[in-house]
């Protein structure tokens, strides 16, 4: 009986009782202020609004009692947020699966310790360039050296690593060289697509974008590194352009709720729209009507809108309520 | 046997799912295979799955050991279980 395989984000949302990832920027606070950072984020950037503690709880609370098997910390910066390993903590305890994204400059050898003592499944680290030069001009306030140290400390502690990779037209040429850095430093996967036209990156453009030529290298360099390192590590990568990926997703919402540090649940990251409050709702009312919202004849029609003008990912941040 | 480490586990009303988290692939389950994942939480022997499911179900052809003889070939080489 051949088992049917699919992944989170292309398993069908439709007949699941509930998520089965849930991808949690739990704040918008970052010590980094990234050329390309898609939410904006960075010191004293945090939602005025962001959930409380008793707020932040109880979603958690609810994602554990659906069985959620699957969550992400992103931000902002998450190991900022004054919870964090409290909040990590609760979710592993109670026998969830958490992955940590992170800008890396916040594991020094006691923070790699506890969250290997607290069990989380991976840690994710951006690394946007395989040199200093290229990753601190990416990662405006970031250090490399404090980001590859961070690294280190988690394979130091045990912790298992994940390299995330955002090219731009000055790091794109040194993705076979970060690839290998992320090998050297212990990562189990490496991930990268393309970077996104929106936050950030919509004032920084001009100077950052790579071009298709760039890309076209990018991507085949990576199908070699693949291959490279096939049984060792995975290398996984989008091609797919954006247009192409929400087309899909009109008929295929996947399983995945994206939360907001202040509650709003959106469809997906690269739409404005917003299905539920968890201020206001439970997670189990804004899944129940996940699909619907999907059916919304304003999502088909800003994805339509994309094709004419795919400078309309600028505008995700200016939500659309469901 | 049990569930490997990364692996989780949910029922739902067409079966079940399991999520392999660090390859992150989710594997959806008919409710036989669902049933042979149950009893592998429940610490059953994979050796002694396929006849309970079967006297359970009261399956009186082979249908249901064959194909739980068959999924947890497939657990095993998908590496979705462990000893």
């Amino acid at each position: 009986m051949p088992i049917p395989a699919s992944t989170p984000a292309a398993t069908g949302s439709g007949d699941l009782g509930a998520p089965l990832y849930i991808a949690w920027q739990v704040t918008n606070e970052c010590n980094l202020a990234c050329l390309h950072c898609i939410e904006e984020s960075g010191p004293g950037k945090a939602f005025p609004d962001e959930l409380d503690d008793e707020q932040t709880f109880a979603v958690l609370e609810q994602a554990m009692d659906l069985e959620v098997p699957y969550l992400s910390f992103s931000g902002g910066e998450p190991m900022v947020h004054r919870r964090f390993f409290d909040m990590a903590q609760y979710v592993c305890g109670r026998n969830g699966q958490l992955k940590v994204e992170t800008n890396g400059h916040y594991l020094g050898p006691e923070n790699c310790a506890r969250l290997k003592e607290i069990g989380v499944k991976a840690v994710q680290v951006s690394l946007d360039g395989a040199t200093r030069d290229t990753f601190n001009r990416m990662r405006v306030r970031g250090n490399f050296d404090t980001a590859v140290q961070g690294v280190k400390n988690l394979h130091a502690a045990g912790v298992p690593i994940e390299i995330n990779y955002s090219p731009t037209s000055f790091n794109a040429h040194e993705i076979g060289t970060a690839v290998d850095l992320a090998f050297e430093l212990g990562a189990y996967s490496f991930y990268t697509g393309r970077t996104m036209y929106t936050g950030n990156a919509v004032k920084t453009w001009h100077r950052m974008a790579p071009s298709e030529e760039q890309y076209g290298a990018y991507f085949e360099t990576l199908h070699r590194k693949s291959e490279e390192y096939r049984g060792r590590m995975r290398v996984h990568f989008h091609e797919m352009g954006l247009l192409e990926e929400l087309r899909y997703r009109l008929h295929h919402p996947a399983a995945l709720l994206i939360v907001l540090p202040n509650g709003l649940v959106k469809l997906i990251n690269a739409l404005p729209f917003v299905c539920g409050d968890l201020r206001r709702q439970t997670l189990a009312e804004i899944w129940g009507r996940f699909q619907s919202a999907w059916q919304d004849p304003r999502v088909a029609r800003f994805v339509d809108d994309l094709a004419t003008d795919p400078r309309k990912t600028a505008t995700l941040h200016q939500w659309i309520y469901l | 046997m049990k569930l490997a480490r990364y692996v989780k586990f949910r029922e739902e009303k067409f079966g079940g799912v399991l999520f392999e988290t660090r390859s992150e692939k989710v594997f959806t389950l008919n409710p036989t295979a669902t049933a042979v994942v149950r009893e592998i939480q429940a610490g059953s022997e994979a050796r002694d799955i396929p006849a309970r499911l079967k006297a359970r179900y009261k399956d009186e052809g082979d249908a249901i050991e064959r194909e739980a003889q068959a999924f947890i070939a497939e657990l095993r080489q998908k590496g979705l279980v462990e000893d």
